[in-house]
């Protein structure tokens, strides 16, 4: 079995690379039917689009459906939803996400304190105006297309081969839509830190493209499938020290911020295995073979 | 072994991520054994305390370096807890002594307008360290504000030295007044405001910034351009005031200040009629009018001054504005003076705010919350890093690497947060995030050091090899870089903590503390 997928992964390279390209494609149908559908391609959460939070912290006997369905009673036409968030499997605390701001902060924050009879001290407000969430939204997207431009000069400079240095930049870009895409289909709403986290993924992903076109272009021990090999080793014990770290956090940390950016780095290094080890290593090889031919 | 440690700690690699961390270190200056006292946030404008001479914390001193209580009427305070027990009871009309770490100071207490005995004091558990935690670990309130219509730099200044004296007079200390822009070129003023409630600051920026002058209960001009046509800030007429220089005071040495105003016609009409039916007294050898001009902000006394004998109903139109400052030294009298004059300038200009401030942001963090975060967080980093430890201890077995690599990441943290503390960073949960990116590519790029140096390429080269690994660190060092640097202009500044930090703390790794690593295993595995 081992041999047989050693044998496959080795020999049908070029077969192989249909899974990248395979995801990418279906990762662009999702963002453009989620575009279609809402009129974003993302879901945007309150700080990118205006709105509030307010995070109780005490949550004592307070029962976060019920909530829900008090606070539908009394503003049926305001949009608000109640999550709990949790950490070790218990409920830490109970968001209200809405789209109240100003004036009608104060009379939802009342109502949720007069009802279950809460200080001041046990609950946090967090409230974002509208115009100033869009363009945030609009500014942190700039961020992160001039990151990935700057990124992908440094490559440029610093491989000096046009179609290795093309292959990172595509790896990284495959993977930033790849985790846009299912981070989509998870239903949580982006925060400004979730965008933090994309730009931090641009830096995670090219770490191992990096390794890997260096290792097969600048030295000369060994075959070309040896060195590969020999990087993905090292770049697997990178990628297992990060995730497991990853899955520990997701687990027990207790802030939204934090747990969003866990998120997105775990689907963003399990996507980044596929595009390094199977996008990136097929088109440098396809690239090597064309170079002997060529001679 | 001892020849081994001598040549590594003799490393001049490692000798440089030595004398860094004894750097943090100091900068940091944790008390591993908790701290004494608790640490005063805020004094109230005349109130007990304030009468007593005990200071307003400045806010930009260092978290360790200000006041402390320690004693409160001979019992020792060890928090929070024990200073409110015992000032909750306190009766009416008694006096206090509260030893602080800079002074004993006698108190005596009145009531406050609830009928409560208040003695103006706002405190906090001691710090440990030099650290300085951000609003979300804290717990406060943060607002950005935005004014409505588009403003010049100049009146941007001028507003936010506004707000910030008139959040000084509230008493509030503890407090960043910013600009902040955005990459749109839009203007926005954060405020961050620790250990207060969203309904406290909404109120305080809800008031106009009402500027009166008073004689006796007479009100004689408003501040802003209608009363007062122009304040002097040039040195021909302000400064410290000639005539009456500096001179010893029972606190040390008092020096005094002065400077030229212009009224409006009206106002200089309506002061004529205040004043001329005032008595003169004499006084210290001067002679005074029996009122003085009281000066308020939003209905508080900011200051008082005494009226010459000669302006005695007379119209005129320029007055000079005089007052002093007090300090243990000349020079720290002549600064205190400087300020107190900025300050009463700063009130005559903008009485009130030279535009609408709309807010566009407002975020209040419960203190709870923000203590349950730093004590999740702690965990959080705990459990991450020894899980971290362990899949490499599976990978590796050696301890030659795997304790390195401990002390590694350990430092690189140490770094940034050193570097924090002497930068006067507040540690908020976006520079956490940056700290958990810092030491993740930390171990990413140990690893691929480890493994191009023991496991690489079979030449004996140790130079070669160590070249080889840091051309490759370097190079995901420059595209995290890249990735980074926009993000410091982008969306009004509230990312740039985040972006900061992974910086700053990514260079220290790469530049000082992977190169180390390198180093010692070097020296650890060569036979």
């Amino acid at each position: 079995m081992k041999g047989k997928l050693r044998s496959i992964y080795e020999n049908k390279y070029k077969p192989l690379l249909i899974i990248p390209f395979l995801l990418l494609i279906l990762a662009v149908a999702q963002i453009s039917y989620q575009y279609a559908a809402t009129g974003d391609f993302v879901n945007r959460g309150v700080t990118l689009k205006g709105g509030s939070t307010i995070t109780i912290t005490e949550v004592g006997a307070i029962n976060h459906q019920q909530l829900q369905s008090l606070l539908n009673e009394k503003f049926p036409l305001a949009d608000i939803s109640v999550r709990t968030l949790s950490s070790a499997g218990k409920v830490a605390a109970i968001a209200v996400d809405s789209d109240a701001q100003e004036e009608e902060i104060d009379v939802l924050v009342n109502t949720i304190k007069t009802e279950f009879n809460l200080q001041e001290t046990d609950y946090s407000v967090e409230v974002m105006g509208s115009s100033l969430g869009r363009s945030f939204f609009k500014q942190t997207l700039t961020a992160l297309l001039v990151a990935f431009l700057l990124m992908g000069l440094v490559v440029l400079i610093y491989f000096r081969t046009l179609v290795p240095s093309l292959a990172v930049i595509l790896a990284a870009f495959s993977d930033i839509v790849v985790t846009l895409a299912v981070f989509n289909l998870t239903g949580i709403k982006l925060s400004t830190a979730g965008i933090a986290a994309f730009l931090m993924l641009i830096g995670y992903s090219v770490d191992t493209d990096i390794l890997l076109s260096t290792r097969v272009l600048k030295r000369n021990d060994g075959t070309i499938m040896e060195r590969i090999y020999g990087a993905m080793k090292t770049g697997l014990t990178m990628s297992l020290t990060t995730l497991s770290a990853i899955v520990v956090s997701l687990f027990f940390v207790q802030s939204d911020i934090i747990k969003q950016i866990m998120v997105i780095l775990f689907i963003g290094l399990l996507v980044d295995l596929v595009m390094t080890y199977i996008q990136n290593v097929g088109i440098l090889r396809l690239y090597l073979e064309r170079k002997t031919k060529r001679r | 072994m001892k020849k081994l440690m001598k040549d590594i700690f003799l490393n001049w690699r490692v000798i440089i991520l030595l004398v860094f961390l004894l750097f943090a270190l100091i900068s940091i200056q944790p008390h591993f054994f908790g701290n004494e006292g608790v640490t005063i946030r805020s004094v109230a404008v005349n109130s007990s305390a304030a009468r007593a001479g005990i200071q307003n914390p400045s806010p930009t001193s260092s978290p360790l370096a200000k006041e402390k209580i320690i004693s409160f009427n001979g019992e020792k305070i060890s928090s929070v807890g024990d200073y409110y027990s015992l000032s909750d009871n306190l009766k009416i009309n008694r006096t206090v002594t509260i030893e602080t770490s800079e002074n004993i100071y006698s108190l005596y207490t009145k009531e406050n307008e609830e009928g409560n005995v208040d003695l103006g004091l706002k405190v906090y558990d001691t710090p440990v360290s030099n650290l300085r935690k951000g609003l979300d670990l804290e717990g406060g309130t943060r607002v950005l504000l935005k004014p409505v219509d588009k403003i010049s730099e100049e009146d941007l200044e001028s507003t936010i030295g506004s707000l910030r004296e008139r959040l000084n007079v509230y008493g509030l200390s503890d407090i960043v007044v910013r600009a902040a822009s955005d990459l749109s070129g839009e203007n926005f003023i954060l405020i961050e405001i620790a250990g207060v409630t969203e309904g406290e600051i909404k109120e305080l920026l809800a008031k106009q910034g009402k500027f009166e002058a008073k004689v006796g209960n007479e009100t004689v001009f408003l501040g802003g351009e209608k009363d007062i046509t122009y304040v002097c800030r040039s040195a021909d007429c302000s400064g410290i005031n000639p005539q009456v220089g500096c001179s010893a005071h029972p606190e040390g040495v008092a020096c005094g200040f002065f400077f030229s105003i212009t009224l409006s016609p009206e106002a200089a009409q309506r002061q004529a009629e205040a004043t001329g039916k005032l008595a003169v007294v004499s006084e210290d050898g001067g002679s005074y009018l029996s009122e003085d001009l009281i000066l308020f902000l939003d209905d508080v006394e900011v200051d008082r001054l005494k009226i010459g004998s000669s302006l005695k109903g007379s119209a005129t139109t320029d007055i000079q504005i005089s007052g002093s400052g007090i300090g243990a030294t000349q020079e720290q009298a002549l600064t205190s003076s400087l300020q107190n004059m900025k300050k009463l300038q700063t009130i005559m200009i903008t009485g009130s705010l030279p535009v609408k401030l709309e807010i566009v942001k407002l975020d209040t963090i419960s203190p709870s919350l923000g203590k349950e975060f730093l004590d999740n967080i702690a965990l959080v980093g705990f459990l991450a890093m020894a899980v971290v430890l362990t899949v490499v201890s599976l990978r590796y077995r050696e301890a030659k690497i795997i304790v390195p690599m401990a002390l590694t990441l350990l430092s690189e943290v140490i770094l940034i947060l050193g570097f924090a503390a002497l930068v006067g960073w507040n540690l908020d949960l976006a520079a956490i995030a940056g700290i958990i990116l810092v030491v993740g590519t930390g171990v990413d790029h140990l690893i691929i050091i480890t493994d191009e140096t023991v496991n690489g390429e079979v030449v004996t080269d140790w130079k070669k090899k160590i070249k080889n690994a840091m051309f490759i660190v370097m190079g995901a060092y420059l595209t995290t870089l890249a990735g980074m640097t926009p993000l410091l202009w982008a969306g009004a500044g509230l990312l740039k903590g985040f972006a900061l930090t992974t910086i700053a703390g990514i260079s220290f790794g790469v530049l000082i503390a992977r190169p180390a690593y390198a180093a010692v295993i070097e020296k650890l595995l060569k036979e």
